[in-house]
């Protein structure tokens, strides 16, 4: 069939969005015309080459829509069922899977390829050329085939605009906060970075018992936001935040300090560890440049103040338990997913907003499909 | 297909070897030709009736009639047909039995419990966990049910992939028996359960096919003292070889001397592991745990008790905590082959486990050597 699509032919080119051809589905293979995707800082490191995955790609991995075919061998979805895409594949079956890491799926190994797991050979093409897809998902589409694997069953009265969202962003802050961190009541938490990651790793402190969640973002209107979310301080910078910290805790400084930077620096590091105080956790949830090889930090104060510097995929959380566990939140009105979303486009305006993302005006970008 | 099978066809019945008819399997079902079987406590808990529901749960269970049933939940095999759209198995691979299934989707896989799988609700039921249809059928052409969905004392089963784990080659098919059942939740008991921690002092109350294996874990999870309670001679000794650095006969025999060995402080962790598991004996076991300590359910009790014997001030008072476990809180698709990795190392011995091999024809034999404790684990193999 014919679809429309954005793709990346080149590093810092921009969207391109034309017909594709998308063939059917093959084994363990689902259709899905997709309803949104959320705009994700992670495929703008596409296009600055942060993350150097094969191109020409289909961007876009925070997806939700509804199954309209299924390949054969499929056997737990069917036609008209509700989805959202885990960026990362579960396979179930797997060690990571198995021990209740599904973020760590051995199939996330296939996402550098960006083709189909089952045999790694593409079903969207373009230009008479084979196209990869962002996490395997490529949701800047109208429609995509995916791998079940990478679907995650959901109600059909969750809006599906805002349930892609738990596809990355979302399930990936909450859970720095709540499953990385391990924010526990009474805490102070700072949060470094308000955007798509950030805004749901302060709703996850704040849910967890956090006494005073710090946000800190150059931008005003993040900030202004970040109060909205459960922030109870902001600061523009962590040189601000050090000495707000250090005077709102008597010193003793943030029990969890949260990474959710559009992209991280090894030489933020140090700064991020000084807002920690004696046994406190920074947990590094954004991405750093994948050449980088070395961070700035006082080694003395890891061994002298027991502190703890952890990374954290998807939040650490598992996408089959996450993301309806989060939905359901959502439905109970524990966790804001309408405020999240800043503007909405249509596919065709995927590059304005990137151009609004990286000037800061949004939360959360969404295209919406009809 | 025909196959030999020992079933039970009520309470309180010997084994009856028969010959059944299987069907093909149908999707996301494999047909696996059991090579070896552990003769598991739980088995005889059938014909015992202490894993039976009562008659009265029957009909809301859904089924018309409990038995018959073909025994058997340990075992390990090899794929020998199987059914359209199976793509994780085929003809030829190894596996092992998992008594819990493991679907790999619902909330509990997805967060590593799945022992806790959704599915184990439907091992009880007739037929297939993955359609709720039967497959295999006596002579009269009556269906027969499965137990734990896998009927390992059958040459053959109709068995669905969510309860089969891919094993290695080179692993000896009677020892991937044993760990599919016993020795996970035996050696998980201790570690994965328990939390034993090095320097520990872990009681094990009842050394059988799983206690003894509560022993292997103890020790590997660096116990300094472990405690093998146990009324037979023969497999007190045998503990000593597994790990146990002291035996007694019973548990009230014990505590004085954990007493007198902690300097007062009782024991860590203690793990109730006996044949069946009566209310009466959990206040024993809860007096030879300490300050702060754990005790760990893992036998099987009478399904219908509801009462335990536990002292409540002391538990609030010393903080104690009793936790249940099904298959020792492990994973089977992580920690069969895991566990069976260990064995291969040297770390796991799996070999020393089985006291007596049986044909099928021998069940009943079998059996009778469990109750009269001569044996640690009785196996069952198939040519």
């Amino acid at each position: 069939m014919k679809t429309q699509a954005a793709i990346l032919w080149e590093v810092g080119a921009p969207w391109s969005v034309e017909e594709i051809d998308l063939d059917p589905p093959g084994p363990g293979e689902v259709l899905v015309k997709l309803a949104a995707s959320g705009m994700c800082h992670s495929d703008e490191h596409l296009v600055t080459g942060d993350l150097p995955f094969a191109l020409p790609m289909i961007g876009g991995h925070e997806g939700a829509g509804v199954v309209m075919e299924v390949g054969v061998g499929v056997s737990w979805l069917a036609p008209g069922d509700h989805v959202v895409f885990g960026f990362i594949p579960s396979c179930g079956r797997c060690p990571s899977c198995s021990r209740g890491h599904q973020n760590l799926c051995d199939l996330g190994a296939k996402m550098g390829g960006g083709r189909q797991i089952t045999d790694g050979t593409a079903r969207h093409h373009a230009r008479g050329q084979d196209l990869s897809l962002m996490c395997i998902l490529g949701t800047f589409a109208h429609h995509t085939v995916v791998n079940e694997a990478s679907c995650i069953k959901i109600d059909n009265d969750i809006p599906l605009d805002r349930a892609c969202l738990t596809g990355c962003g979302v399930v990936t802050g909450w859970g720095s906060s709540v499953y990385a961190a391990e924010v526990a009541p009474g805490d102070t938490v700072a949060v470094v970075g308000v955007g798509g990651i950030g805004a749901n790793a302060l709703q996850g402190a704040k849910l967890a018992g956090a006494k005073r969640i710090i946000a800190i973002d150059p931008v005003e209107f993040k900030r202004e936001k970040a109060m909205e979310l459960g922030a109870t301080h902001t600061a523009s910078s962590m040189t601000e935040a050090v000495e707000l910290i250090g005077q709102i805790t008597w010193g003793q400084m943030a029990n969890k300090v949260i990474m959710t930077m559009g992209v991280g620096s090894g030489e933020l590091i140090g700064q991020a560890m000084a807002l920690a105080g004696k046994r406190g956790r920074v947990v590094v949830t954004n991405l750093h440049p994948a050449l980088e090889s070395s961070v700035t930090m006082s080694g003395l104060d890891l061994t002298l103040y027991e502190k703890q510097l952890v990374g954290s995929l998807f939040g650490s959380g598992n996408p089959r338990a996450d993301i309806p566990k989060l939905l359901n939140l959502y439905r109970d009105g524990l966790l804001d997913l309408d405020g999240l979303i800043t503007r909405r486009y249509p596919l065709e305006g995927v590059n304005d907003g990137y151009q609004d993302m990286r000037d800061g005006k949004n939360i959360r970008g969404v295209l919406v499909y009809d | 297909m025909k196959s030999k099978a020992a079933m039970i066809h009520g309470l309180n019945q010997e084994w009856s070897v028969e010959e059944i008819d299987i069907q093909a399997p149908k999707k996301n079902e494999v047909i696996v030709h059991w090579r070896a079987a552990g003769m598991c406590h739980s088995d005889e808990h059938l014909v015992t009736g202490d894993m039976v529901p009562p008659q009265e749960y029957w009909e809301f269970m859904g089924l018309k009639d409990f038995f018959p049933m073909i025994g058997g939940h340990e075992g390990a095999g090899v794929v020998v047909e199987v059914g359209p759209d199976v793509t994780d198995l085929a003809v030829g691979d190894h596996v092992s039995a998992s008594f819990v299934p493991s679907c790999g989707r619902c909330r509990y896989c997805s967060t590593g419990r799945q022992n806790l799988c959704d599915l184990g609700s439907q091992t009880f039921i007739g037929g297939m966990i993955t359609d709720g249809t039967h497959r295999h059928f006596q002579k009269n052409g009556e269906p027969v049910t499965l137990m734990a969905k896998l009927g390992t004392f059958s040459e053959y089963a109709c068995v669905a992939t969510n309860s089969l784990i891919k094993i290695d080659k080179d692993i000896p098919l009677e020892a991937a028996a044993l760990v599919s059942c016993g020795v996970a939740t035996g050696w998980g008991s201790a570690t994965a359960r328990a939390q034993t921690k090095p320097g520990d002092t872990v009681v094990v109350v009842g050394v059988g096919g799983i206690g003894m294996n509560a022993v292997q874990g103890a020790k590997m999870a660096g116990a300094k003292r472990i405690i093998a309670i146990d009324p037979v001679e023969f497999k007190r000794e045998k503990a000593m070889e597994f790990g146990a650095t002291h035996t007694f006969s019973s548990m009230a025999e014990a505590l004085p001397a954990v007493m007198e060995m902690t300097w007062g402080q009782l024991a860590d962790r203690v793990i109730m592991t006996p044949g069946v598991l009566h209310g009466e004996m959990m206040g024993e076991g809860m007096s030879l745990a300490g300050k702060g300590s754990t005790v760990v359910v893992t036998a099987i009790s009478p399904m219908t008790s509801t009462t335990a014997s536990i002292n409540l001030f002391e538990l609030a008072m010393w903080q104690k905590e009793v936790k249940g476990t099904i298959f020792g809180s492990l994973n089977p698709r992580a920690d069969i082959p895991a566990l069976l990795d260990m064995y291969r190392s040297g770390t796991l011995k799996l070999d020393e486990l089985i006291t007596k091999r049986y044909p099928l024809d021998q069940i009943n034999e079998g059996y009778r050597a469990m109750r009269d404790g001569e044996n640690i684990r009785g196996v069952i193999v198939n040519g």
